[in-house]
């Protein structure tokens, strides 16, 4: 084919999962003429694992990539079905919202949603090769189709080389039986790109008639409904329930039974899975005290009866799945209309990426989502919008995009797997975030809005209602610095609640510090505030009644952000380093870190490895006149 | 960019009548006048290269007479601000000074960080930059060789399983807020306060045993005190006896105090005489007196002896008003004679003269400061590094059983400060220890 034919585009994003789709959006919505491939135009943002968003960190995720001005908060306001605020009793900083999403909903309009953007031309076909071309890069598809375009972005999922497993039966296909790809992990090793093989799997769905509910205990959503997105002005409504059963005795001794067939105990699958996400046969042989595990069953869909199992997923053969279900409480005679499956991948060691997402060793291609080794619709879409951002920045010469560990649960994401690497599918959970207490999901728009409006995403309305909303929050703060005698209200409000009164007038905000009292029980004794700045309140209370702790985590990241600051030139020679362990210069060199703070972050890098780092650095940058 | 304030002994340990315990950092003077008093000396009115005469106040107080210079950044060998203090020689004051720092804000320095500091402040030329990092690695080295991970005291088993202990209960509290739905799989009980409470007990016993580890490492010294005639030479000379070590000046001690030292179940006891301390108008004889009296209040022991074959006299019981009845030991003397001075409750009868009980009063010196069996393998802990760290680690249990308004994050983020401060000896602060522990403990997942 000659050149002419190619037909040019300024980024080509593979791939349209949750990553896929956020870059892809990311791209277009700043004015680069994208084009997204997919292998199949029905698997656009398809949710193949359980029909829910959100949950433990991964609602921060979504706040995150709400206030950057990505897509996902928005669409799963508008298809979710059920609605809770985890952990509402634990503190605000780990507060996350979950939503159960309708499956079909959410695919649907993902794809409309891409079909509006201007810019950006959705595509089915499958990239069989990539080649360099100079600062371009051309894709082929399985028709011989070529497209060229300054920057790629790989969102590529677990489609790589997979192969779905259930018992005996091993399928070369992706995950829910969709095509797959199976030459573009070869045409990425060839251009000497280190793989990972990687596994995970998805439990059975049954047929909604077929369930005993009256055997199980419900799950209601909240009264109270809180939405992802900064911009859904109505908050989504419940329209259904789950469901919360048990596996019995019987349930684990078929298990036990039929251990033999199980491929991943019997070694049959090589690929490593979540230790978060283990198969039913794996927590029964590794919790064998446990004598019964929880299930949940959740509906798929409104327009379908098919119920999701959580925390039944297994690779048994069929007939042996089948027997397991209806060993558990309420699933007797429960109809199986998908069987569980496992899958295995390709993936690529994410330590080959900076933390912008682009790869090390060649420019303009970026990489994000599953492929990258992470697990989770949230964690993909998080990188899919950062991997966009950079495309962006890197197609006009920008310096491109890296959120710090003290901004956001995305730059903790992006930042353990590019600086640790993984050895299973990575999952976002709130213990990785060392700065939780300041990453809330309640302030991730004060914390991302102004990264998101400066990379070109936050529209003038989302802005305009973010600085109106500040704006808000210090007219509270003002009306919070009044000083009040102390009067019968003032006396009835502290005696109510418990605490000693003082001699002396006192500041609202004052008053705050005491245990007892917070501002709406100051808003119902004083009647401060209107219906405008009711919806704020929460939001101050927090920030008041944590002041000390949130000072406190601040002074850790101010102490973090001294290293961080510290850039190591990209020409820096490790190998030649004097004065460096072996260990520490092999570790370096392999990941050759941004900047001194996540060269600390290394494992086998010691902080007198960062001692003397510090002093190489500074010498490299004075002889090179930096 | 603006660095915190670190302290450390910049002049050699041992011998020189000077030393001199440096302070750079951002905030260094705040710090110093936290504890030096030089008459009303205000902060805006230190002149940097100035010498200040004053006092250091060194808690309980006591005071040392001090010099205090400042260095204004940039002019200081770090280019930061720098204060030093030069205060009398020897080991134990300089690091009575230095924990003093400490207490009032600053961190101890890490290897070779005064010149790290300097050279990343653009003071120090190029050509140092590899020296620097020769004093990083060596210093580094000898750390390591007196740290935890080359050793098997006990004490440092006891550090580790405390932190061990602490990832189990922060792997619980974390559990429980990545996954608020398993509330099947996890059953837990967050009994954190008592749980806190033990290993508070641990640090303590820690902090207990080094202190005996210190005195194996500097000594213990033991004042004698009573009146003229009493028999205190004697007592002296019965104690050092064929022991008798070499005379030394006590590092640490009232500067010229000469004293005599002997060795005992391998443990240097350092004796001190100490002057009549009757009150007296007489000048010269009165700084005698308030020298005896630091002499007393700086004894580890107090040895008060008492002539057993006469009562009591006004004299006997004037000096007795002056002692601590917590670290004096009563020897009453001239047991060969018939006893007339009362029973006493912490009393050991010798005869000095025919040498009887004095090996008993030996140990009951050593017992005194030493409560428990002394494990030689348990000495790591006389690092002050580790000292401090494990202070730090007490402070925040502490601050933990403080906050009434403990929520399950905020007990979680203040759990794992505690663990990360255990952490920087044990070496252990990778977070993925408590995940793996999470998914190791724990059955979850859908």
């Amino acid at each position: 084919m000659k050149n002419r034919d190619v037909e040019s585009f300024d980024s080509i994003v593979i791939g349209a999962g949750h990553a896929g789709c956020e870059a892809a959006l990311a791209l277009s919505r700043t004015n680069n003429k994208t084009l997204l491939l997919t292998i199949s135009l029905d698997a656009i943002a398809f949710l193949a694992c359980n029909p829910s968003i959100g949950g433990t960190a991964k609602g921060q995720l979504v706040g995150e990539i709400d206030a950057l001005g990505g897509q996902m908060g928005i669409n799963a306001d508008k298809t979710a079905i059920q609605i809770r605020m985890l952990n509402s009793g634990k503190g605000p900083a780990v507060q996350s919202l979950r939503a159960q999403a309708d499956k079909n909903a959410y695919h649907v309009e993902m794809k409309k949603t891409l079909e509006e953007e201007k810019n950006l031309f959705v595509r089915q076909g499958e990239v069989v090769d990539i080649e360099l071309d100079g600062d371009f890069k051309i894709v082929t598809t399985q028709l011989g189709q070529k497209f060229k375009a300054k920057s790629l972005v790989f969102a590529t999922g677990v489609y790589l080389k997979s192969e779905i497993i259930i018992g005996q039966c091993r399928e070369a296909v992706g995950p829910n039986g969709f095509k797959r790809s199976g030459t573009l992990s070869d045409s990425l090793s060839k251009l000497g790109i280190k793989l990972l093989r990687f596994k995970t799997g998805t439990p059975v769905r049954l047929h909604g008639r077929s369930v005993d509910y009256s055997k199980m205990e419900i799950q209601y959503g909240d009264d109270k409904i809180m939405p992802f997105s900064f911009m859904s002005e109505q908050s989504p409504k419940n329209k259904t329930v789950c469901y919360l059963t048990y596996t019995t005795p019987q349930t684990h001794q078929i298990i036990m039974d039929n251990l033999d067939k199980a491929p991943a105990i019997s070694g049959e699958i090589k690929g490593i899975g979540p230790r978060y996400c283990p198969s039913i046969e794996t927590k029964v042989v590794r919790f064998a005290d446990k004598e019964r595990h929880q299930l949940f069953l959740e509906p798929e869909a409104l327009d379908t009866q098919e119920l999701y199992l959580q925390g039944f997923s297994t690779s048994m053969p069929a007939d042996i799945q089948q027997e397991m279900v209806h060993s558990v409480i309420g699933l007797e005679n429960a109809e199986i209309m998908r069987d569980a499956y496992a899958i295995e991948y390709d993936c690529i060691e994410p330590t080959q990426l900076k933390p912008t997402l682009e790869l090390k060793s060649i420019q303009g291609l970026f990489f994000a989502g599953q492929i990258n080794g992470t697990s989770g619709y949230e964690e993909a879409a998080a990188q899919g919008l950062i991997a966009g951002i950079n495309a962006n920045l890197y197609n006009h010469n920008k310096d491109q995009l890296v959120l710090k560990r003290s901004d956001a649960y995305i730059g903790v994401l992006i930042d353990d797997i590019v600086t640790k690497g993984t050895n299973e599918p990575y999952r976002m959970m709130t213990s990785r975030a060392e700065y939780r207490l300041l990453l809330r999901q309640d302030n991730a728009d004060v914390r991302l809005t102004e990264i998101g409006r400066k990379v070109g995403l936050v529209s003038d309305d989302r802005y305009k209602k973010f600085l109106a909303k500040q704006e808000m929050m210090s007219q509270i703060e003002e009306k919070l610095q009044r000083k009040v005698k102390v009067d019968e209200v003032f006396i009835k409000l502290f005696e109510e609640n418990g605490e000693s009164i003082p001699k002396e007038s006192m500041k609202l905000r004052e008053m705050m510090r005491r245990n007892n009292i917070d501002i709406f029980k100051l808003d119902n004794a004083y009647n401060l505030f209107d219906e405008t700045e009711k919806p704020f309140l929460d939001f101050v209370n927090v920030n008041i009644k944590y002041e000390g702790y949130l000072k406190q985590q601040q002074e850790d990241v101010d102490k973090m952000l001294a290293n961080e600051n510290i850039f190591i030139p990209e020409t820096f020679n490790y190998k030649g380093a004097k004065g460096l362990r072996t260990e520490a210069i092999e570790k370096l060199d392999a990941i050759r870190p941004l900047n001194l703070g996540q060269a600390s972050r290394i494992s086998g890098v010691s902080p007198a490895d960062i001692a003397v780092l510090s002093v190489l650095v500074k010498k490299f940058k004075d002889e090179n006149g930096r | 960019m603006k660095n915190d304030v670190v302290v450390s002994i910049s002049t050699p340990l041992g011998k020189g009548a000077v030393a001199i315990v440096r302070m750079s950092g951002q905030g260094s003077l705040d710090v110093a006048l936290k504890l030096f008093y030089c008459d009303k000396l205000q902060i805006e009115k230190v002149l940097p290269r100035f010498m200040y005469f004053g006092k250091l106040s060194l808690g309980n107080n006591v005071f040392e007479e001090c010099l205090m210079v400042y260095f204004k950044a940039p002019f200081s060998y770090t280019g930061e601000d720098i204060v030093e203090f030069q205060i009398h020689g020897g080991v134990l004051l300089a690091q009575k000074v230095v924990e003093r720092c400490l207490e009032c804000g600053a961190r101890m320095a890490e290897a070779g960080e005064y010149s790290k500091r300097a050279f990343l402040n653009g003071k120090i030329t190029l050509d140092k930059a590899e020296a620097i990092i020769g004093e990083i690695n060596a210093e580094t080295e000898g750390e390591l060789s007196s740290s935890l991970q080359v050793t098997n005291g006990k004490l440092a088993n006891t550090v580790l399983e405390q932190q061990e202990k602490l990832t189990t209960l922060l792997a619980e509290i974390e559990v429980g807020m990545d996954y608020p739905d398993e509330t099947e799989e996890l059953g837990l009980k967050l009994d954190s306060l008592k749980r806190l409470q033990e290993v508070e007990d641990e640090i303590d016993e820690i902090l207990a045993q080094s202190k005996s580890a210190t005195y194996l490492k500097n000594g213990i010294n033991v004042a004698l005190v009573g009146k003229t005639n009493v028999g205190k030479s004697s007592v002296m000379n019965a104690l050092l006896g064929e022991d008798r070590a070499i005379v030394t000046d006590i590092q640490g001690t009232t500067r010229d105090s000469i004293t005599e030292s002997f060795i005992h179940k391998g443990i240097k006891i350092n004796l001190i005489d100490t002057a009549g301390i009757r009150q007296t108008d007489d000048v010269v004889e009165s700084i005698g007196i308030n020298k005896s009296k630091q002499t007393l209040a700086e004894a580890d022991v107090v040895l008060f002896v008492l002539d057993g074959s006469e009562k009591e006299s006004e004299e006997d019981r004037e000096i007795e008003k002056l002692l601590e009845f917590s670290k004096c030991i009563y020897v009453i003397n001239k047991s060969d004679k018939k006893r007339l001075v009362e029973k006493k409750k912490n009393e050991v009868e010798i005869s000095a003269l025919e040498n009887t009980n004095i090996s008993l009063l030996k140990d009951k010196i050593v017992n005194f400061v030493i409560d428990n069996e002394i494990d030689f393998n348990s000495l790591v802990l006389t690092n002050e590094r580790q000292l401090q760290i494990l202070k730090d680690a007490r402070a925040v249990v502490e601050e933990i059983k403080q906050t009434q308004f403990l929520s399950i994050d905020i007990l979680s983020m203040l759990v794992k400060k505690l663990w990360q401060t255990l952490g920087k000896i044990t070496g252990n602060t990778e977070n993925e220890n408590i995940i793996n522990l999470i998914f190791s403990k724990f059955c979850l997942g859908k």
